[in-house]
């Protein structure tokens, strides 16, 4: 089944009077469970691309469906339920809430989904114990290390159990060691979850995590590999 | 969402308050320094409002009067010449619906005194029924109430300390030599000098400044009627009234003749009530003394008559059935045509002018309050939703929808409002507590102003409670509160949720 299709998917940003064209017509489609990077040197439209599928903006041509429903026709609350549904997001900036804990942090997706409270504490203590977290719960973010915000935000995306986790250079601030560690963690939940991910890097150690690469350049598909 | 969900976002905006802690608190004094001076002025006004209402009715004028049309409609000239006779029957019908009854000729004057003149309205009044309908001939500072019959008058306080009548409680020395003065012999001027000592300590620094000196205060009644008869003998009470009498001519002409009277009276009692109407420049007098040739002709006439519920209490204002209608029902057909009956709001409207300014003046004043406070949490909200436009970002790929965004910054600025506002009411209740017990002094400004602004109350500022507005100005500050993060909240919403991902 195809969890995300773009067809034409273009964004053109005008700033100060001149248009950008961040993407220029990238037509992919990501089948459930797969383990897919975007790769390409910075400016390349990698966020772009990842934002437009996640739904948190929308495109000046092309259309993206996310499991067969393209999502120009919804409303923005229906998008905003899209998202609390079907899609994890990781970012480069692990974005985590700085008032709540860790524990609170993973908790807060599945609270949003109107999960019972018992519940939502129950499951989201699970997730940071597979992203290996299970001690800091209690923590706030500005008490754990890069890294460990990291693995909290994936333990946040993941708490839901989505179709989709969109992950954007999620490995760009951490140091090699701990990138890997990371990406280790996002590939096993990916083989026993069958979690769909979408990363974008433009890291070439990361590539090699990916078992589907696809390369833009100027916001255009330049190559795209299988292994 | 569940409400389980609705109770985390309430925690999560909870917590987001403690992040600037100082400026939380600034912006939540602001809104109880607004709250709580409402709660204070609030009650203040009312009870002013309430005590002033309180003595008009049982002071000045009562439920209502019966007049002449054409009086009502000139009140405020006095016209004697509209008044009107055969009040009796009147009286008893409206006796033996089981309300007390007071007639009263009005006319103005002038009083001159030995020392001086003032120009008075003088209230001739019967002496027997005056009492049933109104306080103020028991709130006698000195002297007693005049007898009837008898040419005597009881002056307001106020007049007879600018006409140098009745006794002086602060007199200059210059002034306690007059009053020595008056003494017969050596024992009575040594009794005399002997009520009078250096003014109280707390009023030291003023009396210095005035170089007063002051009646003792454990001076007793005998001491006080020997010192009247001794003042009294020496001329000092003495006065003579110069007035007009208007009389509408006998041949039906409508033309009004004016004779120039002159009547001696003395002086017999310095009023001082609680209601400033009574202390300033009237005076009254038993209306029997002035039916013939030596008063002013009156052959039985008065300008009004006063109404009020028989054995009515003098905390409650006049209900339903002291109300202009039902004393004019009560009448029935003995209200003779060309006299109309009205109830005591008709007749101060100095009053009600001074009190409508009040609450507008001040509840604007206020309003600003609110208003300067309604500033600062927006201000407030707005910075803390612009530093919070990344995390805002996030919340909304969590997939936070418009509503729990809004929702949630309203709950945070309401809280901001109610912590506030719980503060201001506890502290406008702290301030009331001894405002409602002891009322603020002000004796000092009373006498400046010479009493007369409106309301009709002396020396004292009490305070009342207002239990419902206490609550809803808590309500509608915390509602305010809340209403201030709409717009910054609604112009975060604006930006794309990229945007607000990228903002730093
Ligand atoms: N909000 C924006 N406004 C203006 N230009 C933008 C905006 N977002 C991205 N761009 C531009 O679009 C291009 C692609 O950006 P981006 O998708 O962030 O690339 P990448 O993630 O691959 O570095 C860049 O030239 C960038 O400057
Ligand atoms: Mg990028």
């Amino acid at each position: 089944m195809k969890v995300v299709e773009t067809a034409g998917l273009s964004k053109d940003y005008s700033l100060n009077g001149i248009t950008v064209s961040a993407l220029r017509g990238v037509s992919l489609a990501f089948e459930s469970g797969e383990f897919a990077a975007v790769a390409g040197p910075s400016g390349s439209g990698k966020s772009t691309f990842l934002h437009l599928v996640g739904c948190l903006d929308a495109p000046s041509a092309g259309s993206v469906s996310i499991a067969g429903t393209d999502v120009a026709s919804l409303s923005r609350r229906e998008l905003a339920l899209l998202r609390r549904g079907s899609i994890g997001f990781v970012f480069q900036a692990y974005n985590l809430i700085p008032v709540l804990s860790a524990a609170e942090n993973v908790s807060l997706p599945l609270t949003l989904l109107g999960v019972p409270a018992a519940e939502a504490r129950e499951r989201a203590g699970r997730a940071l114990e597979e992203v290996g977290l299970a001690e800091l719960g209690k923590r706030r973010p500005k008490e754990m290390s890069g890294g460990q915000q990291q693995r909290v935000a994936i333990a946040r995306a993941l708490v839901k159990k989505p179709a989709l986790i969109l992950a954007d250079e999620p490995t760009a601030n951490l140091d090699s060691k701990t990138g890997r560690e990371i990406l280790e963690l996002m590939l096993a939940l990916n083989r026993s979850e069958g979690t769909t991910f979408i990363f974008s890097t433009h890291d070439a150690m990361v590539m090699e995590y990916a078992r589907r690469l696809v390369l833009l350049r100027d916001g255009l598909v330049e190559t795209e590999r299988t292994r | 969402m569940s409400a389980a969900g609705a109770r985390d976002i309430a925690a999560m905006a909870l917590r987001n308050l403690s992040r600037h802690k100082a400026k939380t608190a600034i912006t939540a004094v602001a809104v109880a320094v607004s709250v709580s001076l409402y709660i204070f002025m609030d009650g203040w006004l009312l009870g002013m409002n309430l005590d002033s209402r309180r003595n008009i009715v049982s002071y000045e004028i009562g439920a209502a009067k019966v007049q002449a049309a054409a009086y009502f409609e000139k009140k405020d000239e006095l016209p004697m010449h509209e008044s009107f006779a055969g009040w009796k029957p009147l009286a008893e019908s409206l006796e033996r619906a089981g309300y007390a009854v007071a007639p009263r000729f009005v006319f103005s004057g002038t009083l001159y005194s030995r020392s001086g003149s003032a120009p008075l309205v003088i209230d001739a009044v019967d002496v027997g029924l005056e009492g049933r309908v109104l306080r103020y001939p028991s709130s006698l500072e000195a002297g007693r109430f005049p007898a009837p019959g008898r040419l005597e008058l009881a002056i307001g306080s106020m007049a007879a300390e600018k006409l140098r009548v009745g006794i002086p409680s602060r007199p200059t020395p210059e002034e306690l030599e007059e009053l020595a003065g008056a003494a017969r012999d050596a024992e009575e001027e040594a009794f005399v000098r002997g009520l009078y000592g250096p003014a109280p300590e707390d009023e030291a620094a003023a009396a210095l400044e005035a170089r007063k000196l002051a009646l003792k205060p454990g001076a007793s009644e005998a001491e006080l009627a020997r010192l009247w008869e001794i003042l009294s003998a020496s001329g000092r009470m003495d006065v003579r009234i110069s007035t007009v009498i208007d009389q509408k001519a006998e041949d039906g002409s409508g033309r009004i003749l004016h004779v120039n009277q002159l009547i001696d009276a003395s002086v017999v009692g310095v009023i001082n009530s609680p209601n400033p109407k009574t202390n300033g420049n009237v005076a009254f007098m038993p209306l029997d003394s002035l039916q013939d040739e030596a008063g002013l002709m009156l052959g039985g006439k008065v300008t009004e008559l006063l109404v009020r519920r028989s054995g009515a209490s003098d905390a409650e204002l006049p209900g339903r059935d002291e109300s202009a209608a039902a004393v004019r029902e009560a009448l029935g057909p003995a209200l003779p045509p060309g006299l109309e009956v009205h109830g005591w709001l008709d007749y101060v409207d100095d009053y009600i002018a001074a009190s409508r300014g009040d609450q507008v003046s001040t509840r604007i004043m206020i309003l600003m309050l609110f208003v300067l406070s309604f500033i600062g949490i927006a201000n407030t909200m707005l910075m803390a939703i612009l530093e919070r436009t990344k995390e805002t970002g996030m919340l909304r790929a969590l997939g936070m929808t418009d509503g729990q965004v809004v929702a949630a910054y309203m709950i945070e600025a309401a809280c901001i409002g109610a912590m506030g506002s719980l503060a201001g009411i506890a502290i406008g209740c702290l301030i009331n507590v001894p405002m409602v017990a002891h009322g603020l002094d002000y004796s000092a400004m009373a006498e400046q102003i010479g009493g007369d602004y409106g309301y009709r109350i002396t020396a004292l500022f009490r305070s009342a409670w207002n239990p419902p507005v206490i609550v809803l100005s808590g309500i509608v500050a915390t509602a305010l509160s809340a209403a201030a993060a709409l717009l910054p909240s609604l112009r975060a919403l604006r930006m794309p949720v990229t945007e607000s991902l990228r903002f730093e």
